[in-house]
């Protein structure tokens, strides 16, 4: 009977796992972002901020794998055939989450740009707060699984620091605009702003669809 | 078993036939429509319970058609059938959502006008108000596990996966159950009125194992029931669960689960016996259709959610269906015994 028990939910209880390692590399990057930044900020282009951003690209081609195996297994396995287009639309959207960490790191390590000193904190802060989107974003979508109740908070949570997010942008942008930079200088830090603010809009994004999601999902 | 018998049975297997075409849709329609279930699956277990119902928990209903007029000749038997047969397949032509059920009453009560035989109308009210009873009591059967399991599923946070596969035994399961069920309250719609003209003898098996003459009429029955799962309710089942297509998995279980309630409720006469002995009012033994069981819940499951899914069209169908299928199965009972005795010159009743 245990054996007939065990042998009938390995397969979901693998596949369980994996979509809990797919929130896990959310968290991972969206932390490892955070001390990315800072290392910039700190080392510009160092060996410290090299590594980072390769822990980064790891992260996402990890991510990447298990997206692809959880929408395969949900496939042949034939599983939750009325709401696998909804994870699986889910899923891709975290990921586009996670893409976007790798490819703004990625922006700074190229494009190296020279960030006064004066636009630090809010660097820092408009970081952290599409950081924080990401994070409440992969506990939203985590919650889709085993708890609906708890996806309604963590959306909300993330609707407000897009909102901060949003609000923290213009005014750097702004600021950026303000100062005696040169234009080229001036646009360079304008669409780094930009993508960095970006990380918190596609998890908005992700947030919408989740709430419809959550809605079917109920019975 | 002789050929003459076998041919007057036809109309009987005919009926058989198209309720496993038709109802089989009702127990897995939406699990092998939304994919939890495979059909190959579903016309195993479906097959294979209902002629298990059929035969081990059958009578009770039969009793009640039974007493409602005894059909005592085979021909008279065939055309009571082959009325109800035809009053099914012409309601499902026009789209009315049918019971094999109500066609057969209206085809008894046919037969007893022709034959000059009372109708018993202590049994014909207590059949007629199963008939609104029927779907009520799914819809608030419905409504009750709808709550419970909602409940219960935000209060167990089980994984989404692990929930599917719970969900998939509960279809599984809750087919077998709903197949019995049906096997057990439909075959009295098949073979009921065959019982009292049947020429079968009771069969004992080298293990001792012994079928009496009715459970082997049921048994004919239950596999006329079979084959037309098998063969056709592949059709049905596929318009079902693109039609139900909005239900997800958990409430067609619930559909299911209170639909087979219904009918086990109105077949098992362990449980009449009980309700009996311990002095609460028992509840008569009636086929009932179960179709509109299955409307029943899924309108109580609408109102559950707010009333605001209801198709209320819908129950204005199913009380049309309520007088023109037995009206309509009634007159061409009584007009086809009128050319089977005068020009096919069979005897349809014995005095």
């Amino acid at each position: 009977m245990f054996h007939i028990k065990v042998s009938l939910f390995s397969h979901t209880r693998e596949l369980e796992h994996k979509i809990d390692q797919f929130h896990d590399k959310l968290l991972e990057v969206a932390m490892n972002f955070k001390k990315a930044v800072r290392i910039f900020l700190n080392e510009r282009r160092s060996d410290g901020y090299r590594k980072i951003s390769k822990q980064i690209r790891n992260i996402e081609h990890e991510a990447d794998r298990l997206r692809r195996e959880i929408e395969a297994d949900l496939y042949s396995q034939n599983l939750i055939p009325d709401l696998r287009a909804d994870v699986l639309h889910l899923v891709e959207n975290v990921d586009k989450v996670i893409n976007k960490f790798d490819e703004v790191t990625h922006d700074f390590y190229i494009e190296r740009p020279d960030i006064p000193e004066k636009f630090h904190n809010a660097f820092l802060s408009l970081c952290d707060l599409s950081s924080d989107c990401a994070e409440n974003l992969a506990i939203a979508s985590r919650a889709f699984f085993r708890d609906l109740s708890s996806v309604r908070d963590y959306s909300q949570k993330v609707y407000l620091i897009e909102n901060e997010s949003d609000t923290g942008s213009a005014h750097l942008r702004n600021a950026i605009f303000d100062t005696d930079l040169p234009l080229a200088n001036k646009l360079q830090l304008n669409l780094l702003v930009r993508e960095v603010a970006d990380i918190a809009d596609i998890a908005e994004d992700c947030v919408d669809e989740l709430l419809i999601f959550t809605i079917k999902r109920d019975i | 078993m002789d050929g003459l018998f076998l041919i007057f049975l036809s109309s009987g297997l005919f009926l058989g036939w198209s309720l496993g075409a038709n109802d089989a849709a009702n127990i897995f329609g939406t699990a092998v429509g939304t994919k939890m279930v495979k059909f190959r699956t579903a016309a195993i277990i479906s097959s294979v319970f209902i002629i298990l119902g059929a035969v081990f928990a059958g009578s009770g209903a039969s009793q009640t058609l039974n007493r409602l007029g005894e059909v005592n000749t085979l021909a008279g038997a065939f055309m009571v059938a082959l009325s109800a047969a035809v009053s099914v397949y012409s309601m499902v032509k026009s789209g009315i959502p049918v019971s094999t059920s109500q066609a057969i009453v209206g085809a008894i009560v046919g037969w007893n006008f022709y034959a000059g035989k009372p109708t018993d109308y202590g049994t014909l009210s207590q059949i007629v108000s199963t008939w609104i009873i029927c779907p009520a009591l799914s819809g608030l059967i419905a409504i009750g596990l709808y709550f419970c399991i909602r409940r219960l599923i935000r209060k167990s946070r089980l994984h989404l996966l692990r929930q599917d596969s719970y969900t998939r035994i509960g279809l599984i399961l809750a087919g077998a159950f709903g197949a019995f069920a049906l096997g057990a309250n439909n075959i009295a719609n098949v073979m009921g009125v065959f019982v009292d003209s049947s020429p079968l003898n009771s069969i004992t098996f080298s293990n001792g194992f012994t079928l009496n003459a009715t459970q082997l009429l049921f048994l004919i029955g239950g596999i006329s029931i079979s084959v037309g799962v098998a063969t056709y309710s592949h059709k049905v089942i596929n318009t079902v669960g693109i039609n139900l297509m909005s239900m997800t998995p958990i409430i067609a279980w619930i559909v299911v689960i209170s639909q087979s309630l219904v009918l086990f409720l109105f077949a098992s006469q362990e449980l009449q016996s009980f309700l009996q002995n311990s002095g609460l009012p028992s509840i008569p033994l009636v086929p009932v259709s179960s179709s509109q069981a299955v409307i029943g819940a899924v309108i109580g499951i609408g109102i559950a959610k707010g009333g605001h899914e209801i198709h209320w069209p819908l129950l204005g169908r199913i009380a049309v269906g309520w007088i023109t299928t037995p009206l309509f199965s009634g007159i061409l009972c009584f007009i086809s015994l009128f050319f089977l005795e005068n020009v096919f010159n069979q005897i349809v009743y014995a005095d």
